[in-house]
């Protein structure tokens, strides 16, 4: 039975801004397995970088954060600062989107990829970092002598390549790749996705995979959970849910990429109306309310609740 | 205009406003700035002109060097003239070279900045060029031949102040012309077939106005003070009381010596609390114009 | 092809160079009135050169382009309009929506009715009632009624020829479907043509009528939405196709490397390097030596549907 390498429970994060309080995660649970793969789908709002930056304990100081995480046996969110440095980046990584500024333009990549090992200590000397950068390049699909370039030398798809790299430094045991295609061309994409996976398989790495593209996910997860102002809305294993969707958020959100071949979305673009809700500002009872083609008087009274929808399967909808 | 640009201008307007009144330091300035408006305006009526004139003064039998004791409300100086007219009265030329000659410096400035940064190429270097000369002329030199050349008035000084001033304030706009000409409404004005005029007007001019309006805000400090130093040196106009000439007059005529401290510290002050005043006006609304330059998106 | 009917846009062999970067190199495509035109390609590809060439902002090194018969000269023609990628940064800040979109038809002094005009154009584009949207700034509306407003301030000019450089890329994935609804809408409603840059070939299949494969400056395969898509014949489409997570029928192609610099183009076949085709050496000697020392050349102005390929071209004999 393989063990939780993640435990997110009831995560609540509200933000602290100009405006007043903002609700970013409102009850967030999700579990992980040492070696699985998690994809969690989600559009601008929904919180899922809120998520991701939580379980690193990386979000502003000020922030409300209440709930449980464990990560690798250690309770994230009562660490002392000591025992969360030491958890940073060797238990849990995160990849970003490789833009520009994800790396610090005046440091040489390598220099980057080095640094968590040396403060981590997790190798003995400045040339035994510089030789496992190297290789570490290498596995990543660039040449060992990149080290010495700067990031605006780059294109993009090496980027994120490095950001993989750095990610890897400590050999985590999670990767959290947040974003890490979004930008990219569709060739490089796919390259990065394949890379991932590799990874994946190579070194049992578990892996929480963060994007607005469903599409994407169902390749690199086993696992699909779909965000949605603030909350998982459905979950499950992640092709079923994105051929045949429980919640009716998830079916509008899988029908806006059409199946290439398929007659039923020719010259037939399909999506969904209204807009995804700023946190601040959600609607009463069923926040997807608004624009559920299925909505109806009882869905606004009363949220609901994740419930079982299938064999491994969940949805928060009164009709499933 | 139509109603609905002007009501957007009101709107605007009403918008700065609230935000500048929750500032402290900008009502600070704004406070004492209006004290000294109000007295630069009311003049005639706080003090009498002709106590300026030394003939006046003598006929009326002032004291030589009075002390404020002897002749409030701030005693007199070594032509018997009244000190205090010469605050009241004197604050108008302060405050209007200011003004003047940074209107004139940001006037030359903003039009030379804009125009290199939007049309660019070798126009752009060459006015860059011209820029770099007058900045790196020392100031009081050229300040100095020009004054001699031209004579010595007040309008004189204004030109010379705004002639020497314009450099910096060029280059801050140029570039952020530069920034604000890479994005992409620009790019969109363009297709729908706008000219130069008007990308420059409706585009690039809204987008920079904050900072025109903020720079001139803190240049009005630095032409006072120039005036001022131009004064002190001799180079301002005979004829006009302001602040920096009574500073001169104090120190050519030994009002350190005899400790006549009632003759050079309230024209100090005065130009002290002015330039503060527009200093933390200009911060306040350098404040407020920056969230709205980047963060209005 | 339809007979009769000249094309509404016309580009003829496009060079556009920047020094030793050839941008486009020899491009050459059409427009038909009432058709949607998808341009597909990575970056590095010359699209958006070739777009902006098209809009009048760049301008070509050698070639023509004709809009409605007519050579573009002009730096602008508002017979062809743009949306842009961006809908936030293509709007400024610091006008009201109904300046945005207003601003076309003050450009070209056309101030007859502007209040009716603007009323419509943003009716037109899904945003109902277009009063409430006058006075408010972009910064208070959401990024896909920012794309509508775009949408608006183009449509408000009566173009024929819509350019859309990647319209729904930035936008949230649930509202793409809208916008590109309206769009064909607009192609259904007005007779409006559509010339849409994407990388997005699921886009192509919702609501183009051709697609164009665009490769280091060059077209590499044209022909009708449902044949590129469903069975293309250049091995780049192929890898490109096998790899969009949607259609998962196909095996994984990736290829290896990414597009070549601009100044350091390949000698035959600018994919060659990177061809599974190639590759996988199923090809005859003599056509895989074509293929590493021949330029196949970039597809003809006037075909329907072709690919520059030599194995392609050999098995059409």
């Amino acid at each position: 039975m393989s063990q939780s390498l993640l435990t997110v429970r009831d995560l609540r994060v509200t933000y602290h801004t100009a405006g007043g309080p903002v609700p970013a995660l409102r009850g967030v649970s999700l579990e992980l397995e040492k070696g699985g793969s998690l994809g969690l789908a989600g559009e601008s709002g929904c919180g899922k970088s809120t998520l991701a930056l939580a379980i690193l304990r990386l979000l502003p100081v000020e922030t409300d954060v209440e709930g449980e995480i464990i990560l690798d046996g250690h309770d994230v969110l009562n660490l002392n600062p000591g025992g969360l440095r030491a958890v940073r980046w060797t238990s849990g990584a995160i990849v970003f989107q490789g833009a520009l500024h994800a790396l610090n333009p005046v440091q040489t990549v390598g220099d980057q990829i080095a640094e968590p090992m040396l403060v981590h200590e997790t190798v003995g000397s400045d040339k035994e970092a510089r030789v496992r950068t190297e290789s570490l390049l290498g596995r990543v699909g660039l040449t060992g002598n990149r080290a010495d370039s700067y990031p605006h030398q780059l294109s993009g798809g090496q980027r994120q390549r490095v950001l993989i790299a750095m990610a890897l430094a400590c050999d985590p045991l999670l990767l959290i790749a947040d974003e890490p295609t979004t930008a990219l061309d569709l060739m490089v994409q796919a390259q990065v996705l394949a890379l991932l996976s590799e990874l994946k398989r190579e070194r049992d790495l578990a892996l929480m995979f963060i994007t607005h593209d469903l599409s994407v996910l169902t390749y690199a997860c086993d696992q699909l959970a779909v965000m949605y102002a603030g909350r998982i809305v459905e979950e499950g294993p992640g092709w079923e849910i994105f051929e045949d969707a429980s919640h009716p958020y998830t079916r509008g959100l899988a029908a806006a990429f059409p199946t290439i071949g398929d007659m039923s979305s020719r010259l037939a673009p399909s999506g969904l109306g209204g807009d995804p809700p700023t946190p601040g500002n959600l609607p009463p009872g069923c926040p997807f309310h608004p624009r559920c083609p299925l909505g109806r008087d009882e869905c606004r009274l009363e949220e609901p609740e994740l419930r079982v929808s299938g064999a491994g399967r969940r949805a928060a909808c009164i009709l499933v | 205009m139509t109603s609905v640009a002007l009501q957007r201008r009101k709107a605007t307007a009403l918008r700065v406003w609230t935000q500048f009144r929750l500032s402290r330091q900008g009502m600070v300035g704004l406070g004492i700035l209006a004290v000294f408006v109000l007295m630069a305006v009311a003049a005639p009526l706080l003090a009498d002109v002709r106590e300026l004139n030394p003939v006046y003064a003598r006929s009326q039998g002032n004291p030589l060097w009075g002390p404020p004791g002897e002749f409030p409300p701030l005693g007199t100086d070594y032509l018997r003239r009244s000190v205090w007219a010469q605050f009241v009265w004197g604050s108008r030329v302060s405050l209007f070279v200011g003004l003047a000659a940074t209107v004139l410096t940001i006037l030359i400035g903003s039009v030379i900045g804009i125009v290199s940064g939007f049309v660019g190429g070798r126009l752009d270097a060459g006015l860059m060029r011209i820029t770099e000369w007058f900045l790196v002329i020392p100031f009081l030199p050229l300040a100095i031949v020009l004054a001699a050349v031209l004579g010595r008035s007040v309008w004189n000084i204004i030109f010379v102040i705004g002639v020497t001033s314009w450099p910096s304030t060029a280059r801050l706009l140029r570039a952020q012309v530069l920034t604000v000409k890479q994005r992409l409404f620009v790019d969109r004005a363009r297709s729908l077939g706008a000219g130069g005029w008007h990308i420059v007007s409706r585009h690039i001019l809204p987008n920079v106005s904050g900072l025109i309006l903020a720079n001139a805000t803190l240049a009005v400090p630095i032409s006072i003070l120039t005036e001022t130093t131009l004064s002190f040196l001799g180079l301002g106009d005979p004829g006009a009381a302001s602040w920096g000439k009574t500073l001169e007059e104090a120190f050519s005529n030994g009002a350190m010596i005899i400790n006549a401290w009632w003759y050079f510290v309230p024209a100090g002050l005065g130009i002290l609390a002015v330039v503060l005043a527009f200093t933390l006006i200009g911060r306040t609304l350098e404040e407020i114009a920056n969230p709205r330059l980047s963060g209005e998106r | 092809m339809h007979p009769g009917v000249s094309p509404l846009v016309e580009v003829d062999d496009l060079h556009v160079h920047f020094g030793v970067a050839r941008a486009v190199d020899g491009a050459s495509l059409r427009v038909m009135p009432g058709e949607v035109l998808a341009l597909v390609g990575e970056s590095g590809s010359g699209k958006t050169t070739l777009i902006r060439a098209i809009q009048g902002l760049q301008k070509p090194t050698s070639g023509t382009i004709q809009i409605d018969g007519v050579t573009q000269a002009v730096i602008h023609d508002p017979t062809v309009q743009t949306v842009f990628q961006d809908p936030t940064g293509a709007l400024n800040p610091r006008q009201t929506i109904y300046e945005i979109v207003a601003e076309g038809l003050r450009i070209k002094k056309d101030s007859s009715d502007e209040r009716v005009k603007v009323e419509n154009a943003l009716a037109r584009a899904g945003l109902r009632p277009p009063e409430r949207f006058f006075q408010r700034y972009p910064h208070e509306i959401s990024g896909g009624q920012r794309q509508r407003v775009v949408i608006a301030g183009a449509m408000i000019m009566e173009p024929r020829l819509l350019l859309a450089d990647e319209p729904v890329a930035s936008l949230d994935a649930s509202i793409r479907g809208e916008i590109l609804a309206l769009m064909r809408q607009l192609v259904d409603d007005h007779g409006l043509a559509i010339l849409v840059v994407t990388h997005d070939l699921g886009l192509a299949w919702n609501i183009a009528d051709r697609v164009a494969v665009m490769y280091l400056g060059r077209i590499l395969e044209t022909g009708p939405t449902e044949e590129i898509l469903d069975k293309p014949r250049h091995p780049y489409t192929r890898a490109l196709l096998s790899v969009v997570p949607e259609t998962r029928e196909m095996e994984q192609q990736i290829l290896k490397g990414e597009i070549p610099d601009l100044t350091n183009m390949p000698t035959g076949c600018r994919f060659h390097p990177r061809c599974p085709l190639l590759q996988s050496a199923t090809l005859s000697e003599e056509i895989s030596a074509r293929c590493v020392a021949d330029d196949p050349g970039p597809v003809p102005l006037d075909s329907i549907s072709a690919a520059a390929c030599w194995p392609v071209m050999a098995s059409q004999r």
